[in-house]
Formats: structure tokens, C-alpha cells, sequence
């Protein structure tokens, strides 16, 4: 008998009482009355990221330049970007170099300011070796919660198809594991900037 | 009392700054965690269906089991079934063989821990470099985790500060760039500097390595995704950079869909660090472009620990930590004094389904509190389990032969209203016993704290007095 099988035996042989599953439907988990104010609240206390709201005649990559003006590298494959590096065509060893990396997120979550990133680009080091972050989100795609955020990306054909991953972040790479003290950029980005749309 | 764990903890108390110190640290965790759950008017219905859920998974698990790797599969990732330690440690040790891997950068996993997995790989001459910077930081001191979340905590920051000094060997360079980039540098055991060092020391290492290893807070059946949680982003790191991804899954992991993906995500990093949310919540459903994904399934006695009609909840842990944050014996002693790896609560239970004999002295570090059992997010009834395991020392050949005795004492009393009664009336004497007889070290309920003044009447006493 191979190990799966002697596994899978073992298990069925000791499940006696069996539970059914819980009916998930009946939670009333917290909503806002303004989950775009709530968002941008959270993001930039609890998540430790800066917010910009872009206005309808501002350009991104604009926005972008503006807010990073020492950059040298930015890498994005953001039509309209002005970027140094293409995640589509850039390796890791110089994706790793990157200042600023632009991605674009597609659910944002009001309770606890994660954007959904699904990978839309060859390598996804972008999402986490750049130095600098920004991640850009239309206020019509922020939802209450993770209930709602999971029952949308569940519910949708348009994730993990070319590339098989997908992340919430929620602001820069933080730490506490000297002695309690947070500090921010740890291993990945060490600021995060989100674009509201 | 005489266990490992009370002997170790009766050491640590000699540095009573210590023990504030590692109190308040794990105190301010829980009170984190209470601010979250008070913030959230569902926090009971959430725990209420992580628990019904956990409960539904593990009693179907097989069937999950089999959807899991099914979807794996058709995922393009490469599934393995280890049913031991051994078997796990040879799966991977033969991915990575068979693959020429040098070095592999790992983010935390306590499975690996638990399977003794970095020693193998190691005597087999495979460099394995752990990524979180508190496991990191352990690595490179040779001390072992102290806490299953925040594991390098009770360490000062002097310490890191010269074990970064004397091990990493760029460090000037670092420290010139840190300057570069507008850093001081005044302090270099600055926590801030501290974490730069180790951010540019572990860039490197993320370079440098051929494979990446993740552990996996959840596994879900209907898609196949593996789901990590970070704040450092290095189980990200680890799996963007190089092409080669191994997960390894303790099979109590699953959860059956997204629905309670959302329930279990919620209620982690709340549990864990009193966090809304960790930074990086990743779903790893199959390999990068041009990469290859390995999921190793481990058993390791999981499947036993199901069919023991007392302890079988212990599968829905999910390793938050929080019972440690609660605990007053866990605060106050800290982790080296348990014997089993992982401290507290929930290790005092997984160390005694491991082995019973090596690790009943654990078993004594519990005050039978129940704090774990009302913070647990998935409802696991840790203290009583604890005092089950209790009543079974005896047949183990481990119960404490004082209290043996005074067992048997007291059942004699009990049993005997008469003797019970006079033993009563004279009880007040002990009052009048100088100190050094009361206070003296055949008292064991003497230690630590004053003995109790006896009252001139007993509670039987006034209540006859006041029926008349």
C-alpha cells in the first residue's frame, strides 16, 4: 500500500462522529457606512502606507513621479507607466534593483486596508523586492471585508489563469521580532504608497 | 514539585526583571488581541464557525485530502505523501538533490521544526538559511524558538547587535549603505539599523539560493491554493525569486473553500499579534513561469491523534500562538522551560500526543486557568485536555509521589466524617507553629506565598451556630 493510501485508510478508520459544515451564510460580519473613508483610514494608520487620491484629469504615471521624485528605477508593465523595468521581460536580479514597482490591485478591503493583487506580470518580484510600492485600486472595488472579498474572487473566472498566484497586501513589509519594536521594510517593500482611482 | 518544567521555571525566576519583562511583552500581545476582538461585533460568531469548520474538515479530512491533490495536480504542482519525519526529510532532501540546490532560504515552519528538517538537510551538506528575521536571528545564534509566532522575543537586542557583528560577513558594507540611504547608524544595536543589516544580509541569501521553502497556514481543497501569512513579505521573497518551491503541509492544514478562507484569515493575525490582518496574505496555486511547485502532505502522527476520543481537537490548532499569550504560567516562565518544542497550552498537548513519557513534565504547567481555552480562536478545550492528561499520569508511572500521598491523605479524610471533623477543630494550631516549622520546605503550598491563617471555627461550625 503506498504511503497516500495507508494515510487516507488510517484517517477513515479513526473518524468516528462526523461534523457537517457550518453555514457560513449567517455571519453578519462588520460593515461601514463609508468603506472608502474606512479604507483609506486604514491604510494609512494600521497598514502604514501613504494614500493618494488620483483626480480625473491627473495622469498615474504623474502621480507616480511625483510622489517618488528620486526614483531611478521604477518597474511596471502598467500601460502609461514611464518605467525603467518590465516585469513581463525583466529578470529577478534586476527587478531586485528597483526603486519604485507599480502593480495594480483589483479588490480593496475596508476592515483591514488589504489590496487584492492578483499576479498580472511574469515575474512578481516586482510586488516585493522593490524598495518602494505603490499599488493602485479603484474606490470602486474597495468592499467591507474578507467575506466579501473571497466571495468575489471566488465567484470570478478572472484570477490564476495565465499565472497561478495571488496576495493581499496590506502596506509595507513590517516587523517586530527585536525585542517588540516595529520597524518598517523588512524583507520586501519598505514603503507603500496606494493610489485611490 | 518536581518536574523539568517547574525546575527550569523556578531558574528563570531568579532574574525577576526578566520575567516582568517577558510577562508585560506577552501580556501586551493579548491585549492586542482583546482591542481586535472588542472591535469586531461577530468575534464570538467567527470563533464559533472557525471551530464548527475545523471540526467538519478534520472529521472528512480524508475526502479533502484527496480534492486537495486532485486540484494540486491539475494545478501543475508536484504532491507527496509523507506519512513520518523520515519520510518527509527524504521527500524533500531528494527534490532538492535531484534539483543540484546548494542553498535554500526557508520561511517559518513549525512542521519543519517538528521533523527536525534544517539538521538533515544540513548534515547533507545543503546550506538552509530561515528567512524570518526572528528565526534568522535564532539560526544564527543556535538557540531554538522560544514562541511558535514571535519565537526570538526574550532575546536583547545587544545580542543581535554583536551576533550580526561577528557573523555577517558584509556588514561594514552594510552599515556604509545604510548610511548612504540616509541612515545614522549612531546606535548599532538599534532595532531600526538592526533590521536594515538584516534586510541586506538576507537580499543576498534570496540571490543566492536555488530553492525556496514555505510552511503553509492553510491548504484549500476546492482550489489546491497553498495560503501564507506574513508581515516580513519572506515567504514571498523566498518563492519569487527562485524557481524552485517546496511547501511543506501538515495534512490538518486544510480548509475546505474560500468562504472559510475568509473566516480563518480574519481571525489569525487578530489571534496571533492582535493585527487586523497580516501584511501578506499570498495564495501559491501552482508553479511561476518556468519554476516547479512541490507540496509534501505530513501525517507525523496527525492521523492518530484523530482517533484519540480525548484529544483529537488538538488538529484544529492553527498555530496562532494566542494561548501563549494568555497563559500566566507561559508568560511567566517562558519557552525554554517546557521540554517540548513548542511551549505552552497548546505544546503542552502536542508534546504529550507526541510522547507521553518524555514530555509529561509539561503537564505541570498549567494552572488550570482555562484563559486558553476562552481566547482560542478555534475553541480547542486546552486546559482540560491538560488535566485529562493528568489523571493518566499515574498509569504513565509519572505522578508526583508527594501528592501521591497526600492523595491518599486526603481521600481518608474525606471519606471519614469523624476524622474529617477533628482534623478541622485542630487545624487552627498551625497558626500557632513558629514560621520556620510552616514556612519550611516540607510545605510545598508554603512556597512562594504566605500560609494561610486557619480560622478559629470552621465553616460547618457557624453554619450549625446559626441554624440553632
Amino acid at each position: 500500500m503506498s504511503t497516500k493510501d495507508e494515510i487516507l485508510q488510517k484517517l477513515r478508520s479513526n473518524t468516528r462522529e462526523q461534523y457537517e459544515m457550518p453555514d457560513l451564510s449567517q455571519l453578519t460580519p462588520i460593515t461601514f457606512d463609508d468603506p472608502v473613508a474606512e479604507f483609506i483610514r486604514k491604510t494609512t494608520t494600521i497598514a502604514g502606507a501613504k494614500l493618494l487620491e488620483m483626480k480625473a484629469d491627473d495622469s498615474l504615471d504623474a502621480v507616480v513621479h511625483k510622489a517618488y521624485p528620486d526614483a531611478k528605477i521604477i518597474a511596471s508593465n502598467i500601460p502609461g507607466v514611464k518605467a525603467q523595468l518590465n516585469p513581463d521581460t525583466a529578470t529577478v536580479e534586476e527587478l531586485e534593483k528597483a526603486d519604485v514597482g507599480v502593480i495594480e490591485g483589483k479588490i480593496g478591503v475596508a476592515e483591514n486596508a488589504c489590496v487584492w493583487i492578483p499576479q498580472a506580470m511574469k515575474e512578481r518580484a516586482v510586488c516585493f523586492a522593490s524598495e518602494q510600492l505603490v499599488i493602485v485600486v479603484h474606490r470602486d472595488a474597495i468592499v467591507n471585508n474578507m467575506h466579501e472579498a473571497y466571495a468575489r474572487i471566488a465567484a470570478s473566472q478572472e484570477y490564476f489563469q495565465e499565472y497561478k498566484f495571488g496576495t493581499f497586501i496590506s502596506g509595507p513589509s513590517k516587523t517586530a521580532d527585536i525585542e517588540g519594536a516595529l520597524v518598517y521594510g523588512a524583507q520586501a517593500a519598505r514603503g507603500a504608497t496606494v493610489v485611490l482611482v | 514539585m518536581s518536574t523539568r518544567h517547574s525546575k527550569a521555571a523556578e531558574a528563570y525566576q531568579q532574574k525577576p526583571e526578566v520575567v516582568e519583562h517577558h510577562d508585560n511583552t506577552f501580556f501586551g500581545v493579548r491585549q492586542k488581541r482583546d482591542r481586535m476582538a472588542q472591535a469586531l461585533p461577530e468575534w464570538e460568531d467567527l470563533r464559533n464557525a472557525a471551530n464548527q469548520i475545523k471540526r467538519h474538515t478534520i472529521t472528512h479530512l480524508a475526502d479533502y485530502l484527496e480534492q486537495f491533490e486532485a486540484n494540486a495536480i491539475k494545478n501543475g504542482v508536484h504532491v507527496y505523501w509523507a506519512k513520518d519525519a523520515d519520510e518527509y526529510n527524504a521527500i524533500v532532501y531528494d527534490i532538492l538533490s535531484s534539483h543540484n540546490v546548494r542553498k535554500v532560504v526557508k520561511s517559518k515552519s513549525m512542521l519543519t521544526e517538528e521533523c527536525h528538517l534544517n539538521e538533515n538537510l544540513e548534515a547533507k551538506g545543503i546550506d538552509v538559511i530561515e528567512t524570518d528575521l526572528g528565526e534568522r536571528i535564532l539560526q544564527m545564534m543556535k538557540l531554538a524558538p522560544s514562541h511558535i509566532v514571535m519565537p526570538a522575543l526574550h532575546v536583547h537586542r545587544e545580542d543581535i547587535g554583536d551576533t550580526f557583528r561577528k557573523l555577517i560577513p558584509n556588514y561594514d558594507e552594510i552599515v556604509k549603505g545604510y548610511r548612504a540611504v540616509g541612515g545614522s547608524a549612531t546606535d548599532e544595536n538599534d532595532p531600526t539599523f538592526l533590521t536594515y543589516v538584516a534586510r541586506m544580509h538576507l537580499r543576498q541569501q534570496f540571490m543566492e539560493a536555488d530553492a525556496g521553502m514555505t510552511g503553509a497556514n492553510f491548504g484549500v481543497a476546492s482550489t489546491g491554493d497553498v495560503v501564507v501569512c506574513t508581515n516580513e513579505g519572506n515567504a514571498d521573497m523566498s518563492t519569487a525569486i527562485p524557481q524552485l518551491h517546496i511547501v511543506s503541509m501538515g495534512i490538518e492544514k486544510l480548509i475546505p473553500d474560500y468562504a472559510a478562507v475568509a473566516v480563518f484569515q480574519r481571525l489569525l493575525a487578530r489571534n496571533g499579534t492582535g493585527q487586523e490582518t497580516t501584511v501578506y496574505t499570498s495564495h501559491f496555486r501552482g508553479p511561476r513561469p518556468g519554476g516547479e511547485m512541490h507540496i509534501v502532505l505530513v501525517d507525523n502522527g496527525r492521523s492518530s491523534i484523530l482517533g484519540n476520543v480525548e484529544h483529537w481537537q488538538t488538529l484544529k490548532c492553527m498555530r496562532c500562538g494566542a494561548c501563549m499569550n494568555t497563559c500566566p504560567v507561559y508568560r511567566r516562565s517562558a519557552g525554554y522551560s517546557y521540554t517540548y518544542f513548542i511551549p505552552g497550552p497548546i505544546g503542552i498537548n502536542l508534546g504529550m500526543l507526541r510522547n507521553p513519557r518524555e514530555y509529561s513534565d509539561n503537564v505541570s504547567a498549567c494552572s488550570l486557568c482555562c484563559s486558553c481555552d476562552n481566547v482560542c480562536p478555534v475553541q480547542v478545550d486546552l486546559s482540560s485536555q491538560v488535566y485529562r492528561w493528568r489523571q493518566q499520569l499515574d498509569a504513565l508511572g509519572k505522578a508526583d509521589a508527594m501528592k501521591k500521598t497526600m492523595s491518599r491523605g486526603m481521600s481518608m479524610l474525606f471519606n471519614h466524617p469523624k476524622l474529617y471533623t477533628s482534623a478541622l477543630r485542630l487545624s487552627p494550631i498551625v497558626n500557632w507553629m513558629p514560621g520556620f516549622v510552616v514556612q519550611s520546605s516540607l510545605n510545598p503550598w508554603a512556597y512562594g506565598h504566605q500560609m494561610m491563617k486557619f480560622p478559629k471555627k470552621s465553616f460547618h461550625e457557624l453554619w450549625k451556630e446559626l441554624r440553632d
